[in-house]
């Protein structure tokens, strides 16, 4: 009996029609669609000038882009530019991981480290770092320290944030299973506070870098004589929308490579949590 | 000589006197263990039977020291217990595994803990390894395992500080029925390998009589209370279908009917 049942299960099944429905149930065409559409779309905008003069067709931008990268604009090649701006961000990076971490950690395990810092650190949060900026020139002056201080005060808070939330947020109960294996409070530190909300520095460490990355053009949209921001203002300046529209695609191609390039270093530091992300 | 043996009081591998909890404050307390006494013998396998909400999980805590008791002690060899610690292997319902650690990883944190050396905790963490059945995930992450394979290294982990107690918390509670009668059998197998004094809290009639060798039941009401004591003596290994287990099976679902 079930037998037959199973044999006669194909004949039901109709032969998949290669229509185009299927095609749209596609995933790579739609993916294709979704590019050239919207690429169309802009092109057709900026032929019609819909939204005005400024708006370049795209294959504009492209020679932009290749202009700029072969002859040097105020001195600086394409790459010369992103240079700067990439050491700024890196520079701060490490300062704001520096400082944000300890802080942040040092909130979580004590209390009373928690109790002094928390009120000051809540004050600070909010205040959007381009907030900073007057300040900065002010205080340091319009040179490479005023913006990696910007830089800095934008990318230290979600690395606080972060780092004090996993450690706070650690599951009880793995406390529990390390006393019963013996853990002193020194082991309990080591052994189960770290690991376990090393996820969570991480992911606070990831946000910084994007943040640091962003922060860097606000800093460098005032007085920069270089960097990406630099391009973006020059543009705007000289009545370049393709150059100024050339410079966004590179700023988004650099932060998608950098936060591509940190989520391959995390699987590399943390296969565990990966793992778990991809179970879910 | 042998007038002089029975004179000496039973040494009992864990004593529970007077003990009771009692959570919140006066304005709002809850008991949640009444006053008991619980005795186990020296590589007793004893089984701790209760409905939900019966205070057995918070009985558990105070044996292990996760707690401490309202009133009362609890000692472990004539000492007392005053805070979680070695001696004491404990099992968790919920595997609580170290999640960034292999299943070496977990089995070796009670060696590593005592700080001894690699190689020898190596050594003591693969033999519990095999002992539980799982050899070859050594390097296999707890995610990575099923939830039957989690409480196995869960097991072993406990078994690898070479504690002198095991408690063991609802340990299949989360487990399909197959998978649940096969860990019963492991358990078992395991404790006949290497004997130790261990409690057992279940809330599966079923799974008390094939294991304990005594079975307590606690009341289904707060504040929790022993209510009866059950010497299993049938052979090992038990049948779920034997006439015998089938009469005790019965005789404890009728003496413990559940109060609402």
């Amino acid at each position: 009996m079930a037998t037959t049942e199973v044999n006669k299960t194909p004949e039901i099944v109709q032969p998949k029609p290669s229509t185009i429905s299927n095609l749209f149930k596609n995933i790579w065409f739609l993916y294709a669609l979704s590019v050239v559409g919207f690429l169309t779309l802009w092109d057709i905008a900026a032929v019609t000038k819909i939204t005005g003069e400024f708006l370049p067709r795209p294959v504009e931008v492209l020679y932009q882009l290749v202009d700029m990268f072969l002859n040097p604009l105020a001195g600086k090649t394409l790459l010369t530019h992103l240079w700067f701006s990439l050491r700024r961000v890196l520079i701060a990076f490490v300062i704001a991981v520096a400082i944000g971490v300890p802080i942040g950690v040092f909130m979580g395990i004590n209390k009373y480290f928690r109790a002094f810092f928390k009120p000051v650190f809540d004050l600070f949060k909010p205040m959007p770092p381009i907030a900073w900026i007057s300040l900065a020139i002010l205080w340091f002056g319009i040179n490479e320290t005023s913006k990696i201080f910007i830089i800095v005060i934008g990318a230290v808070v979600p690395c606080i944030i972060n780092s004090f939330n996993g450690i706070r947020l650690v599951d009880e109960s793995l406390y529990d299973a390390a006393r019963m294996l013996g853990a002193n409070k020194r082991q309990e530190l080591i052994e189960v506070t770290f690991p376990a909300s090393f996820p969570a520095i991480f992911a606070g460490i990831q946000i910084s870098l994007s943040m640091a990355w962003t922060t860097v053009l606000a800093a460098e949209l005032v007085g920069a004589r270089e960097g990406m921001g630099f391009i973006i203002i020059m543009g705007m300046n000289t009545s370049k929308p393709a150059m100024i529209i050339g410079g966004m695609v590179v700023i988004a191609l650099t932060a998608w490579l950098i936060s591509v390039s940190v989520s391959y270093l995390e699987r590399w530091i943390c296969p565990w949590k990966v793992d778990l992300n991809n179970n879910q | 000589m042998e007038s002089r043996l029975e004179q000496q009081p039973v040494n009992y591998k864990i004593s529970c006197t007077g003990l009771s909890k009692s959570f919140g404050n006066n304005n709002n307390k809850v008991d949640v263990l009444a006053t008991m006494d619980l005795h186990v013998k020296e590589n007793e396998f004893l089984v701790i039977l209760g409905p939900g909400q019966s205070g057995k999980s918070t009985l558990f805590r105070i044996m292990a020291g996760m707690e401490t008791p309202s009133t009362g002690t609890v000692t472990i060899d004539g000492k007392k217990v005053t805070g979680p610690g070695p001696e004491i292997g404990f099992v968790f319902q919920r595997y609580t595994l170290f999640p960034w650690k292999t299943v070496l990883g977990n089995v070796e944190m009670g060696p590593k803990l005592r700080g001894l050396a690699k190689n020898e905790r190596r050594e003591v963490a693969q033999h519990y390894i095999d002992l539980v059945g799982l050899k070859g995930f050594e390097n296999h992450y707890p995610h990575q395992l099923s939830g039957g394979m989690k409480q196995r290294v869960s097991i072993a982990r406990a078994y690898a500080n070479n504690p002198k107690i095991m408690l063991l918390d609802e340990p299949f509670g989360q487990l399909d029925a197959q998978t649940r009668i096969l860990m019963e059998q492991e358990t078992i197998r395991i404790w006949e390998a290497e004997k130790r004094t261990v409690c057992f809290v279940t809330n599966n009639i079923e799974e008390a009589v094939y294991l304990g060798d005594r079975i307590v039941t606690l009341d289904g009401k707060l504040p929790g209370k022993l209510s009866h004591v059950y010497e299993v003596d049938l052979p090992r290994p038990r049948d779920f279908t034997d006439l015998e287990f089938l009469k005790l099976r019965q005789k404890i679902t009728d003496e413990s009917q559940l109060v609402l």
